[in-house]
């Protein structure tokens, strides 16, 4: 059991990783990566949202009528993305106006009603939460690797602390969406080079 | 229990969203007086962007309470105006009790229907006035709104600050986030002799030369036509105010011969006076 519960836990942050290997939540990683601050309010929120609503619907996962819990699971999930969003609000509002859309968007994010599918509504509540979290770190991990090199080259500093020094020139590319999509691309080939069970023959 | 039985959907639907709104309530209400807190400073910091006494970035380092303070050290005077640009009411400025007229959705409603209370924030920058006016309208997908800065006159814009609420980031979202958007708004003027279309935000480059011009934005077409729409609904809504401030100003130039500084140099200062000033003028020589 107690395996059980590690592999649980450790498999979504890399072997099965939700973004680099089940290729989900691309979309807000694309946008929400220019700067550090912005990815890790938008992982933890993803963590937050994700854990507690697999934590929910696995409670409830014995009495939900089957031909409506796609719709239940969306009730669970939307509200738990609004009161983030209201939290955000009230207790850091220029992080969630910088992140605006993309919090509300949360509810769309494949990872988070994906695990729900595949894994709460058939597994006890502890494991599914702990399944929810562990998606949502594994997504805020590569969050904040892209962020790091997107923010690192695109502004030169670190949590909007300059860390390289002045003469380097910003470099206006790393800051579109398009190279967020190239350097989670090295990560996945990064990644596959050292897990090479995941390479297509 | 058969839980695909027609009455224990229904039952069950019912109950999960009745839960699910009455939380949403409870945290709505709980949440709300922050909220407001972040929303007003957010609203002041925009106005103080746009005055130009600081920048966004810096006052986005400030916390909420700051920026009240600053506010509150900054500003002159803030008070309502009727749609003739009559003062109608004064705004509390001192900081423990700051009105501001930010219910800017429900003005614009009240501008079409002819009886708006619009307000004026009157700042004070290096000795001199700053009037700040906000606008609002329609964007693409949402309300976007912004506050203008005239000189002590009226009569030109020293600087500009835009917001959204849900644009297209990357597209319609530049109004906010492209510096050189609101910077092209310095020094533009408004135009009181077309008071049909008092300011232009033209698709393709403002023509060169037109005080009243700035460019649009590539890509954000529909968010443009909407800012423009807001600035001239609103800039035709101040007009009287604004009008009659830059009308003062060309009276007062019009009669510094009659001041100190003229005295010495009473001959050139005589050309460029009015000539329904001329009668006074004949006698400040009388009595020299």
């Amino acid at each position: 059991m107690n395996e059980d519960l590690k592999k649980t836990l450790l498999n979504p942050i890399f072997k099965g990783n939700p973004i680099t290997v089940l290729v989900l939540g691309i979309c807000s990683s694309l946008a929400v990566t220019v700067q550090l601050k912005g990815a890790c309010v938008m992982a933890l929120s993803v963590i937050i949202v994700c854990g507690l609503s697999s934590f929910i619907v696995s409670l409830l996962r014995n009495s939900i009528p089957n031909r409506v819990r796609i719709i239940v699971q969306l009730v669970v999930v939307a509200m738990m993305v609004i009161l983030v969003d209201q939290v955000l609000k009230a207790y850091a509002y220029s992080v969630d106006k910088q992140l605006s859309v993309y919090i509300g968007l949360i509810i769309t994010n494949c990872i988070v009603m994906g695990r729900i599918e595949a894994f709460a509504l058939g597994n006890k509540p502890v494991p599914s939460l702990l399944d929810g979290l562990a998606n949502g770190a594994g997504y805020g991990l590569i969050l904040i690797i892209v962020a790091f090199f997107r923010e690192l080259l695109g502004s030169g500093t670190l949590f909007g602390f300059r860390v390289l020094p002045a003469s380097y020139v910003p470099n206006n590319l790393v800051i579109l969406p398009p190279m967020a999509l190239i350097i989670l691309g090295c990560i996945v080939w990064v990644q596959r080079s050292i897990q090479k069970d995941l390479q297509e023959k | 229990m058969n839980t695909n039985n027609n009455v224990y959907t229904i039952i069950y639907t019912t109950i999960i969203v009745v839960v699910a709104a009455a939380i949403l309530s409870i945290a709505a209400m709980a949440l709300k007086p922050r909220q407001q807190a972040n929303i007003k400073a957010e609203t002041i910091s925009q106005m103080i962007a746009a005055s130009g006494i600081s920048s966004k970035e810096d006052l986005a380092k400030l916390g909420n309470d700051k920026i009240l303070a600053l506010y509150s050290d900054n500003i002159k005077t803030a008070f309502l105006i009727d749609k003739d640009g009559n003062k109608t009411d004064e705004l509390e400025t001192e900081v423990s009790s700051i009105e501001l007229q930010d219910n800017l959705k429900m003005e614009n409603k009240n501008i079409a229907s002819g009886e708006p209370s619009l307000p004026v924030y009157v700042f004070e920058k290096d000795g001199a006035e700053i009037n700040v006016i906000p606008c609002y309208g329609a964007g693409l997908w949402g309300p976007i709104w912004g506050y203008i800065a005239f000189n002590a006159d009226c009569n030109e814009i020293v600087g500009a600050y835009f917001d959204h609420e849900s644009e297209t980031p990357g597209l319609g979202a530049k109004i906010k986030d492209e510096a050189w958007f609101r910077e092209q708004f310095k020094g533009k003027k408004v135009d009181f002799d077309n008071p049909d279309k008092p300011f232009g935000i033209i698709k393709g480059g403002a023509p060169e030369g037109d005080a009243s011009k700035v460019d649009a934005i590539t890509g954000a077409t529909m968010t443009c036509n909407g800012l423009d729409a807001a600035l001239n609904t609103w800039f035709k809504a101040y007009m009287p105010f604004l009008s009659k401030k830059a009308g003062a100003a060309v009276e007062s130039d019009a009669c510094c011969c009659e001041g100190d500084s003229c005295d010495s140099n009473g001959e050139g200062c005589g050309k460029e006076c009015d000539h329904q000033h001329e009668h006074k003028h004949q006698h400040n020589h009388q009595e020299g």
